[in-house]
């Protein structure tokens, strides 16, 4: 009988096999479980990459222009204490994962080769590390060539019987190395007879057992520390490493344990499954820092966490798991602020024995809440707490703070000696981070960045390490760019692939003579129209612009121009992607991070006067009574008559001297814009207040002069209005064809619990009430919450009204039902933003969107998913939110530093009590602070608070009573906060 | 059953008749002379030849019948008591979710599976698979797999889930003879190396499995690796026939068509003692040799001066008087109870066909 086999033949080629495969299990989210079996083909026409090799250039793949990739590491690579000839590094997984700061620094770390094995196993491990090391394989400078030493036969490696995946790594890591060096030695030999100096190719790995079985193999290796304090500056590089792998040999055996195990993950599935559990994003109050709560799918109401072990080592913003506490651990949310700083001052970082979790101190401060909650009946009803038994997902970052002054044992600057140290991050909702460092003495006074790197059991505090410093505190430089890391903000520089993208005339750019250009097919020739844009005054990225003019049948024409960004930004090249990351402009007191490069944004979009430009041009037929008759979508060219600032543009519609057709098209404008607002407050919308303060700088050195309150003009809402208008017009048109993927903007109606301690404070201290039922019905009670006597106070209830509405939000049409698209501050049906596409992505993907819907050019395939148009609305979402937390940090930062050092008595008014402190909100510079009992006078007063009236008591040598909404005036001075090194504004009682 | 046509062999009774008196000599003489009674055709076998299943066997006979099984597993939910599936009704908030912390030692140890669990389909070329033959081996290999509990005890998972097993049976060439045998082989073959991901998670969670294939379970562990002393080994079916006082196993085609009776016995490894074999099921198969055409004899054949039976009634009374006359006449069945004693017997004892099978497959190393 011949014989036969079903398997594949080993045999063909000799036993070399240029075909192997990798088994393994994959767990579906459906549940199911597969055997998955991948093959590899095995190549020999990977090359080196080094500039040293001749041989791989031959060998090396070309792609369609005949080229290959140039060549990555250098033929002359730096050398160290340990390798004179230079070498080349190849760390293993762990050494990215611990020192991936170390790797990101600029004047070391050249010429390193990521292998495919580390990749993978990094990108297994933590994603955000594995795009910070594709980031760097990108960074040209920096010379890391990822290896796919997987797909060379030469050094491809079969898992051995019984060998464990990670053994099976190790020795691929090592079989690369070892080829590698070989590899160089041959092509050095090649190179010159004579060669004298060959580089050595060098593992980095803080494994053991691999390190000793390098050593037996003969290949070059090295722990990252020997390696690094090889190095010129070793020592502070040193404290870059993560703590995470150190802490792991030094404490074994020490069973001392703070925080509850975290189940596991399966267990926590199960849980989430059958609604026994609740997954949700963990969120500290910025008040304080003991009271997490937790927003879960299944409730109206955040689940209060309370206390650090129902926190159970979860950082604000982490994804958890949590579980309810049984009803009689219920709690009323604490009515007192307790900041860490004042409770935990004395802790030492050093000491690891003895530690408790809740501190004495911090016990008795949640016992005395309990107790207060107890003796409550009707206002603090205890609410379900719950407690963190999971985390799904660590959304940890780099935190920017300060080093603790007390933690620090010795503080000279000579001393290299290692410490551990307290770093007080700027964010009060984190917890303080322990940093290992022998630079304590230069650090102190810094803005630090450092990360968190783990939180064991057995620790009261996260571990973390240094990743570099930004500055003095206070200092512009490192104030700014602290908030803008702080808040995410993307302000690198934009790359050259995105310079690439911008057309190749650059300034010269001009709108084609002729007509038969490509350029203007399809665009109407607006060019005689007489356009105007209205700004506020020095704006140099101007989105719109605006005209008006009789008909003869008595209606107006009308048209709102927008800045045609979408002609320059195609969808998905390199300034699309970048624009989508970045998702807006950011706008901050004394500087402007951009969304598009500035080329575009301040001179080729922008629709600056006398030039003619591409616009995007929405024109209505509207009545002489502000009805709409028709709208029209269409491409222009334009050509602004004028730019006025809204000043400008007020006193020239009041100067009845002039009479020229602009003028008299504004006066149009101003004209309908009056009825079209309101028709909107007809319709309910809201006319809400937030405390707005324009920072005036000195313009050279963009030094703080004086702090104003915003003026509104009439102009300003004649803009808004006709923005609103277009908005909503082009949201319509969107949703009419692309019904499932219009990228609108919602603002949800905010839930009624929202409003109840608002209104149960309005009923109480001023027997007005808030009705909620609808936006109309709010925006007319709202109306009547004056005080005869004060006139602000219907600002301060606006303000407050305001923070208790939801945020409004992008969204893609197919993910909501039509009554859901309501925007609620605004009254509209519909609504999306179209009409600043320079600063906002989500205008620009509107742009895009209107373009097909006019059939002006076909939707890029990107726009028609709904799934990635989703991803997005989330990410645009987020930057929307930061952009707006940076910018208000910012002028925070620019108000302190205008006051510094004055001494100004101001009104203010109590905008929130707490049974131990109390918050002052003063109009003239739009801040709120806080003032706590223990400043009114020391020792702290004795005080009493009627949680439901609104009242603190406070007795002793104050003597007096503070009440919700009272006006009191406060001295302002200011200070430098302890706790965040921020120089914050002071407010204190007179 | 009778097996269907293409099983059918094509000898005159002439044939028939020479073929039975051969193998009902002592010591019988079988077709392939070079067999004794208690040899199997040879065979070629290899296991783990589709890398995505769990596991797998081939085996080809020496007479062309080939046979390939694939073995996969799935999670699935269990219905019937699932103690978490009844909280998830009232969505309320019940603080202590216990059942995962409960012990659950009685409980599990009494779990047993179910039938249900293991599905097998058999595919037969040239048959479809609601004809009698495939769905027939089916329903043997089944019961077979399922007689002894063990199998489905560890499919079990937790009260909650458990493995399915899905057992494709695929014949590579068309039925040359009675493939049985061969089909129960390659599928212990295949169960012997099929191994399921290793579970990671705990008691009655949703099941999360470790994603690293070489640590996975083998779902028959080895007894010698393991050290155990329990023996735990699928099921496999012999197939013996009787001619006259003789026992003949692992019969070829052509000798079925002559068989008194035909039987088949599942046995699996004896689960105290590592020797014999522990009888699992025992079936009857009808013989092809029932649908044979009578040889007439010249008594009663006109044509050779006999007298033709005037009815059906006598023709078989006369052949009932001739029946060790040689000529031949199709067997009535039936089985003596002491030659069943002696088959099971051949089977279950010590270095008997039914160890001698389950250790020589064991045996099998390299494809």
């Amino acid at each position: 009988m011949e014989y036969f086999s079903l398997k594949r033949s080993t045999a063909i080629d000799g036993g070399n096999a240029n075909l192997s495969s990798k088994v393994y299990v994959r767990s579906t989210k459906s549940g199911k479980v597969q055997k998955i079996v991948r093959e590899m083909y095995l190549r020999q026409d990977i090359p080196c990459s080094s500039n040293l090799c001749r041989a791989c250039l031959q060998i090396a793949p070309i792609d369609y222009s005949k080229k290959a990739v140039p060549f990555v590491l250098s033929d002359t690579p730096a050398g160290s204490k340990h390798f004179l000839n230079g070498q080349y590094l190849v760390p293993d997984t762990n050494a990215f994962l611990t020192g991936m700061d170390l790797f990101e620094v600029e004047t070391a770390f050249h010429d390193v080769i990521v292998l495919q094995t580390v990749l993978e196993e990094v990108k297994n491990r933590s994603l955000p590390l594995y795009h910070r090391l594709i980031a760097l394989t990108k960074n040209e400078g920096k010379r890391f060539y990822v290896f796919f030493n997987e797909f060379r036969q030469e050094t491809h490696v079969q898992r051995n019987a019984g060998e464990t995946i990670n053994d099976r790594n190790d020795r691929a890591v090592r079989k690369a190395v070892q080829w590698y060096n070989q590899h160089i030695a041959e092509a050095q030999a090649a190179r010159s007879k004579k060669s004298q100096r060959i580089p050595s190719v060098v593992m980095i790995s803080d494994d053991r057992d691999n390190l000793r079985k390098a050593k037996a193999d003969g290949i070059p290796a090295l722990t990252l520390s020997d390696f690094v304090s090889g190095l010129e500056n070793g020592n502070d590089l040193l404290d870059m490493i993560s703590a995470a792998q150190e802490r792991r040999e030094v404490r074994t055996g020490k069973p001392e344990v703070f925080y509850p195990e975290y189940f596991t993950m399966s267990r926590m599935m199960t849980g989430l499954k059958a609604g026994a559990m609740h997954q949700g994003i963990f969120n500290v109050s910025p008040y304080n820092y003991l009271e997490g709560s937790v927003h879960v799918p299944a409730f109206d109401r955040s689940l209060l966490i309370l206390g650090r072990e129902n926190g159970n080592r979860a950082v604000s913003g982490d994804v958890v798991v949590v579980e309810i506490l049984p009803k009689d651990q219920w709690k009323a949310p604490p009515t007192k602020i307790i900041e860490e700083e004042s409770l935990n001052k004395n802790d030492n970082p050093e000491a690891e024995d003895g530690e408790n979790v809740s501190s004495e101190r911090e016990r008795r401060a949640l016992q005395e809440e309990v107790k207060r909650v107890h003796g409550q009946s009707t206002e603090g009803r205890p609410q379900p707490t719950a407690r963190v038994v999971g985390i799904i997902k660590r959304n940890w970052r780099q935190y920017v703070g300060h080093i603790d002054r007390d933690s620090v044992r010795s503080t000279s600057k000579t001393s290299r000696q290692q410490q551990v140290v307290f770093l007080v991050p700027m964010d009060k909702r984190i917890p303080k981070i322990r940093l290992r460092t022998r630079q304590a003495g230069e650090l102190l006074g810094q803005r630090v960045l450092a990360t968190i790197d783990s939180w064991e059991r057995d620790s009261r505090y996260p571990f973390g390490h240094f990743v570099r410093s930004l500055g003095e505190l206070e200092s512009k430089e490192a104030e700014t760019e602290a908030l803008l890391l702080e808040w995410d903000v993307q302000y690198r520089p934009f790359p050259k692939t995105v310079l690439d993208c911008l057309p190749a005339e650059g300034h010269d750019w001009k709108v084609p003579a002729s007509l038969d250009d490509p350029g203007w097919r399809g665009r109407k020739d607006l060019r005689d129209l007489l356009v105007c844009s209205i700004d506020p005054p020095g704006c140099v990225d101007i989105d719109d612009a605006l005209h008006a003019r009789q008909l003869t049948n008595g209606n107006f024409e009308v048209g709102v121009h927008i800045a045609d960004v979408s002609h320059f930004v195609k969808p998905n090249n390199a300034m699309d992607k970048e624009a989508s990351q970045r998702g807006t402009t950011v706008y901050l007191v004394d500087k402007r991070i951009d969304m598009l490069p500035m080329l575009l944004g301040t001179d080729l979009c922008s629709l600056k006067p006398y030039i003619e430009r591409y616009a995007f041009s929405v024109l209505w037929e509207i009545t002489p009574d502000a009805d709409l008759v028709s709208a029209n979508f269409t491409k222009s060219v334009i050509r602004s008559r004028e730019a006025f600032s809204y000043e400008q543009a007020q006193i020239r519609i009041d100067d009845n001297s002039r009479q020229d057709d602009l003028t008299n098209g504004m006066r149009v404008l101003m004209m309908l814009s009056k009825k079209l607002r309101q028709k909107r407050m007809d319709a309910g919308a809201l006319n809400l207040a937030s405390p707005e303060v324009k920072v005036q700088t000195e313009s050279e050195t963009s030094d703080p002069v004086d702090v104003q309150t915003k003026k509104l003009l009439d102009t300003n809402s004649l803009v808004e209005e006709f923005m609103l208008l277009a908005n909503i017009s082009v949201a319509r048109k969107n949703y009419q064809a692309f019904p499932q993927t219009a990228l609108l903007r919602r603002h949800a109606a905010p839930p009624k619990t929202n409003f109840e301690e608002l209104s149960s404070q309005l009923k109480v201290k001023k027997g007005l009430e808030l009705r909620t039922e609808s936006s109309k019905s709010l925006a007319d009670s709202l109306d009547l919450c004056t005080d005869p006597n004060e006139p602000f106070f219907n600002t301060l209830v606006r303000i407050m009204a305001t923070r208790c509405m939801m945020s409004a939000e992008y969204f893609c049409s197919g993910t909501q039902a039509y009554p859901e698209f309501r925007h609620y501050g605004l009254a509209s049906e519909i609504y999306t933003h179209f009409t600043s596409p320079i600063r906002r992505y989500a205008d620009l993907e509107a742009h895009r969107q209107l373009a097909a819907a006019i059939d002006y050019e076909t939707l890029d395939p990107s726009l028609h998913s709904k799934a990635k148009l989703e991803g997005v609305c989330k990410n645009i979402n987020v930057r929307h939110r930061n952009a707006q937390m940076a910018g208000r940090a910012s002028i925070e930062y620019y108000v302190g530093q205008a006051l510094k050092g004055k001494n100004i008595i101001e009104e203010g008014f109590v905008m929130r009590i707490f049974s131990n402190g109390f918050v002052v909100f003063v109009p003239r510079f739009g801040i709120e602070s806080l003032i706590r009992l223990r400043d009114l006078a020391s020792p702290e007063p004795e005080a009493e608070f009627d949680a439901e009236e609104y009242v603190l008591r406070v007795k002793g040598s104050v003597g007096r009573e503070i009440e919700l909404f009272e006006k009191v005036r406060v001295k302002i001075t200011d200070e430098k906060e302890e706790s965040t090194g921020k120089r914050k504004v002071r407010i204190s009682m007179v | 059953m009778a097996p269907s046509q293409s099983l059918q062999v094509h000898l005159s009774p002439a044939e028939l008749s020479y073929l039975r008196s051969t193998l009902s000599q002592t010591p019988p003489i079988r077709l392939d002379h070079s067999k004794g009674p208690r040899d199997f055709r040879s065979m070629r076998a290899e296991y783990d030849v589709l890398p995505t299943a769990n596991g797998s066997a081939r085996i080809a006979l020496e007479d062309g019948l080939e046979a390939l099984v694939g073995v996969k597993a799935e999670v699935e939910k269990s219905q019937c008591h699932s103690p978490l599936g009844r909280r998830e009704s009232p969505p309320t908030i019940s603080p202590g979710d216990v059942s995962m912390l409960d012990g659950d030692d009685e409980d599990d140890a009494g779990a047993g599976g179910q039938n249900a669990w293991v599905e097998l389909s058999i595919e037969v070329p040239g048959f479809r698979d609601d004809d009698p033959l495939p769905v027939f081996l089916g329903s043997m290999l089944h019961e077979t797999l399922v007689a002894d509990g063990q199998l489905t005890h560890s499919l079990y998972i937790n009260r909650r889930f458990h493995w399915k097993l899905y057992i494709d049976i695929l014949l590579l060439s068309p039925p040359l003879s009675y493939p049985l045998a061969l089909l129960s082989m390659t599928t212990h073959l295949a169960l012997l190396t099929t191994r399921l991901p290793a579970l990671k998670s705990e008691k009655d969670e949703d099941p999360l499995f470790d994603d690293d294939w070489a640590a996975a379970i083998p779902l028959y562990p080895n007894c010698k690796q393991s050290g155990s002393n329990v023996v735990n080994k699928p099921p496999v079916i012999v197939v013996a026939m009787a001619v006259g006082e003789n026992i003949v196993f692992d019969p070829c085609k052509e000798e079925l068509a002559v068989a008194d009776t035909v039987l088949a016995l599942a046995c699996t490894a004896s689960p105290s003692s590592s020797t014999g074999a522990r009888i699992v099921g025992m079936r009857t198969i009808d013989p092809p040799s029932h649908l044979t055409p009578p040889g007439i004899p010249n008594s009663m054949n006109s044509a050779t001066g006999g007298t033709a039976p005037t009815s059906s009634t006598s023709a078989l009374t006369q052949r009932e008087l001739l029946a060790n006359s040689g000529v031949w006449i199709p067997p009535r069945g039936g089985m003596k109870r002491t030659l069943l004693a002696q088959v099971s017997k051949m089977v279950s004892e010590k270095g008997g066909i039914g160890e001698e099978v389950i250790n020589a497959l064991e045996g099998i190393e390299v494809g």
